[in-house]
């Protein structure tokens, strides 16, 4: 981030403003990958009308970075359509999608309606690898083709990586496509669990092994020495800060209108088919309540070595059953990278639970709920 | 003397925050913000207003100057910030897009 | 045709702890360079006749073993021990001493095993494992006991330079039987909390067991033995779901307590505490 945009942040974290949202607009995808956190059928997806005027609501609150996902975002037919109103109210428009469905045509309206960057999830350089992942024969082909598409727009491209077994050994093969490609390539070391809080997909993720293996490639973390130091003790205003922009200046709305802090935080905070987005942004209950917490006020996390730099997602912590407690997964990319256990897991371990298993949440989680679309809420 | 009519380009992405525009350049994504007087100058800048009506209207009477030097300083900060690609430069009013949404929603956050 | 399963390369190493050595058999190079890492200062060197050794061969295998979110499961059926947690499944027969361990790749799990098997084989012995630092000054050992957050491993950074550190987070202990019989010794593991730091490889007799309290000011306060006890038992390591042994266990805590003086450390979190052990 440049320090202008930094600066930015600060100042929206002040004022309280939600600088960057989310919108999934559907769940549904033209892709299965084996690991995908959602539910594809549709439910009762947002309309047009009803797309259309959420970003008139988000650009008077303030949104300025708009990132469109799913599911696929190219499947909903009236997707050019909702691109050229938020283009219309001057978001920056960040777009997330297999690209499957993008050839010259949708690449040179793209680039015509000014979109800031595409990020395209990339499994695999090989293609057996990546089709067994998306489960769609073929796609890998399709995705770079349309990478080259969109580069020849000259717009700016990311290959977006999940480290998994399947795809473990693969992943220096994606940066050298990539750089192949002349684009950037990120690797997420962690596999989400399902919104409902299924765990079942974390099977599917890095174990200990490949993380400390990642952990110690310099080509991805630099500095191995400085990213796998312990940290310092916090000091007294570490633990005064934020957990991380969720609820502060970022959110996230589903293609049902339900309004979270993060697409890895599904805590339903309020639904725009019945109130305002400002009105949940600024007033909800439970946003509120996510707003108010700080390091300090997390159940096992302040007493640990990890405290002041560990990546660990609130929402993966809801996940697990408790938004102020630990998030294991995170704990094991700790223990990955330093070799030093976490507060949670000498917890575990004492109590004769494996160290690294996460809560099973899902008693306390509440389901995805649709609401029937309110007519009036648009008025 | 030929008037000036400045555009907001329409490639840029853009928000009021706290009164003062972030504006992200369409050519490399940069990002700038605008002071109050050129925030003035960016929400004003419909294409068909000439600069001296925005000027005189605007900005001497909010800030109380003299019309000729602020004339002379929006010309300057009009032409640096379209060399950013922000702002488009023309001495012909530009043709009218369909930017309704442009002009009553620049991003005042209210 | 090459030859396949039976020339598959046997790396073994030996970890001591407790005067204990155990032997670990694994055919994956690196997950033998992980345990050479993990327990460096505890490593036997191989060919060590000496003392009887007991013996797990490690098979790196799938993921999940049993319930991923029960407690450790640790009983004995004719003669042969079952472990069984989320993350590992192991066998092992005291008579033979050789047993079995499936896990994946990982140091945490192998860790767990050794240290349910220690608690074994001491509890016939009247020793135990208990959360606890320990650390030898003076030539004589002294224990810290507290759950997380009570200072186990505060109180470990804080020793002086003429302090050896045995261990943060688990300590050994075991009845002596040589000149000093009828006291405690504690020994140095490789079982560390948070101080990332191996503890020493070496030993003294227990000279007291202190109940940790952070609190203004440093000072000691012995407690009477039935609360001793308690507090000790509820910081033993011990799983096992065997009647026998957990009665055995009741008896070495009772047995630990009339025999080595217990205490209430409070302390301020700073070097001046080690001043009041000595």
């Amino acid at each position: 981030m440049s320090a202008l945009m930094q600066e930015m942040s600060a100042k929206a974290l002040k004022l309280n403003i939600p600088l960057s949202v989310q919108i999934d607009l559907t769940y549904r995808c033209n892709e299965r990958c084996v690991h995908c956190y959602l539910d594809h059928h549709d439910h009762g997806e947002m309309t047009t009308a009803e797309i259309t005027h959420l970003l008139d609501e988000m650009a008077d609150a303030g949104v300025f970075i708009l990132t469109l996902s799913g599911g696929e975002i190219f499947l909903r037919k009236d997707f050019f359509e909702l691109l050229e109103h938020a283009r219309r109210l001057m978001f920056c428009v960040k777009l997330k999608t297999n690209a499957v469905l993008i050839r010259e045509r949708e690449a040179a309206r793209l680039r015509d309606l000014g979109v800031d960057s595409i990020q395209i999830s990339i499994y695999s350089h090989r293609a057996e690898v990546h089709d067994a992942i998306t489960l769609i024969p073929g796609s890998l082909k399709r995705s770079l083709d349309a990478i080259r598409f969109l580069k020849s727009q000259g717009l700016k491209v990311t290959i977006a990586n999940v480290l998994m077994t399947q795809n473990a050994q693969d992943y220096p093969g994606v940066r050298a496509l990539a750089a192949e490609l002349g684009v950037e390539c990120t690797l997420d070391p962690t596999v989400t669990p399902m919104m409902d809080g299924d765990r079942g997909v974390l099977n599917l993720g890095a174990d200990q092994n490949m993380l400390r293996q990642v952990f110690r490639d310099t080509s991805l973390v630099g500095d191995v020495e400085e990213f796998c130091a312990i940290p310092a003790k916090p000091g007294e205003d570490d633990l005064d800060a934020t957990p991380c922009s969720a609820g502060h200046t970022a959110c996230y709305v589903s293609p049902y209108g339900e309004v979270f802090p993060c697409v890895q935080f599904p805590l339903p905070t309020g639904n725009v088919r019945q109130q305002r987005f400002v009105d949940i942004w600024r007033h909800s209950e439970q946003m509120n309540d996510v707003r108010s917490i700080r390091l300090k006020d997390l159940t096992t996390c302040p007493s640990c070595t990890h405290v002041s730099n560990c990546t660990r997602c609130p929402g993966l912590a809801y996940l697990e059953g408790n938004m102020r407690g630990p998030s294991s997964q995170d704990c094991g990319k700790s223990y990955a990278r330093t070799g030093v256990p976490s507060a949670n897991m000498l917890a575990k371990e004492r109590a004769g639970i494996n160290p690294l298993q996460g809560n099973s949440g899902s008693a306390s989680l509440v389901q995805i709920r649709v609401l029937p679309v309110v007519t009036s809420a648009t008025a | 003397m030929s008037r000036l009519y400045v555009a907001r380009n329409p490639r840029v992405a853009a928000r009021s925050l706290d009164g003062e525009m972030m504006i992200m350049s369409g050519r490399d994504s940069t990002l700038f913000t605008l002071n109050k007087t050129a925030t003035i100058l960016w929400q004003s800048a419909d294409g068909t207003t000439p600069l001296d009506e925005i000027v005189e209207h605007r900005i001497v009477s909010e800030f109380q100057v003299e019309a000729a030097e602020a004339l002379q300083d929006a010309e300057t900060l009009a032409r640096e910030l379209a060399s950013h690609e922000i702002l488009q430069i023309s001495e012909e009013p530009f043709p009218q897009r369909n930017n309704a949404a442009g002009e009553s929603r620049s991003g005042e956050s209210r | 045709m090459p030859q396949l399963a039976t020339d598959v390369a046997r790396l073994s190493l030996v970890i001591e702890t407790g005067g204990m050595p155990v032997r670990v058999n694994t055919t994956d190079h690196a997950f033998l360079a992980l345990l050479q890492d993990r327990y460096a200062g505890f490593l036997s060197p191989s060919g060590n006749e000496e003392q009887a050794e007991i013996e797990f061969d490690v098979d790196l295998g799938p993921s999940r073993f049993a319930d991923p979110n029960a407690v450790v499961s640790v009983a004995q059926h004719q003669g042969r021990w079952k472990l069984e947690r989320g993350d590992f499944r192991a066998e092992w027969e005291p008579a033979s001493r050789r047993g079995w361990i499936r896990q994946t790749a990982n140091p945490y799990s192998i860790d767990a095993v050794l240290r349910i098997v220690h608690t074994l084989v001491l509890a016939r012995q009247g020793g135990f494992l208990a959360h606890s630092a320990s650390a030898i000054r003076n030539g004589k050992a002294f224990l810290f006991a507290g759950v997380s957050e009570a200072g186990k491993t505060t109180i470990s950074r804080l020793a002086p330079p003429d302090a050896t550190l045995l261990t943060d987070e688990i300590s050994y202990v075991r009845k002596d039987v040589g000149k000093h019989a009828g006291g405690y010794i504690a020994y140095g593991t490789p079982f560390t909390g948070e101080l990332a730091k191996l503890g020493e490889n070496v030993s003294a007799p227990i000279a007291a067991l202190y109940l940790l309290a952070k609190g203004t000011e440093n000072r000691i306060d012995p407690l009477p033995q039935a609360e001793a006890a308690r507090s000790l038992l509820a910081n033993l390591l011990f799983f096992a779901q065997d009647e026998e042994l957990v009665q055995a266990m009741f008896h070495s805590a009772f047995e630990f307590v009339s025999r080595v003086p217990v205490a209430r450390l409070t302390f301020v979190p700073d070097a001046r505490v080690w001043e009041l052990i000595r």
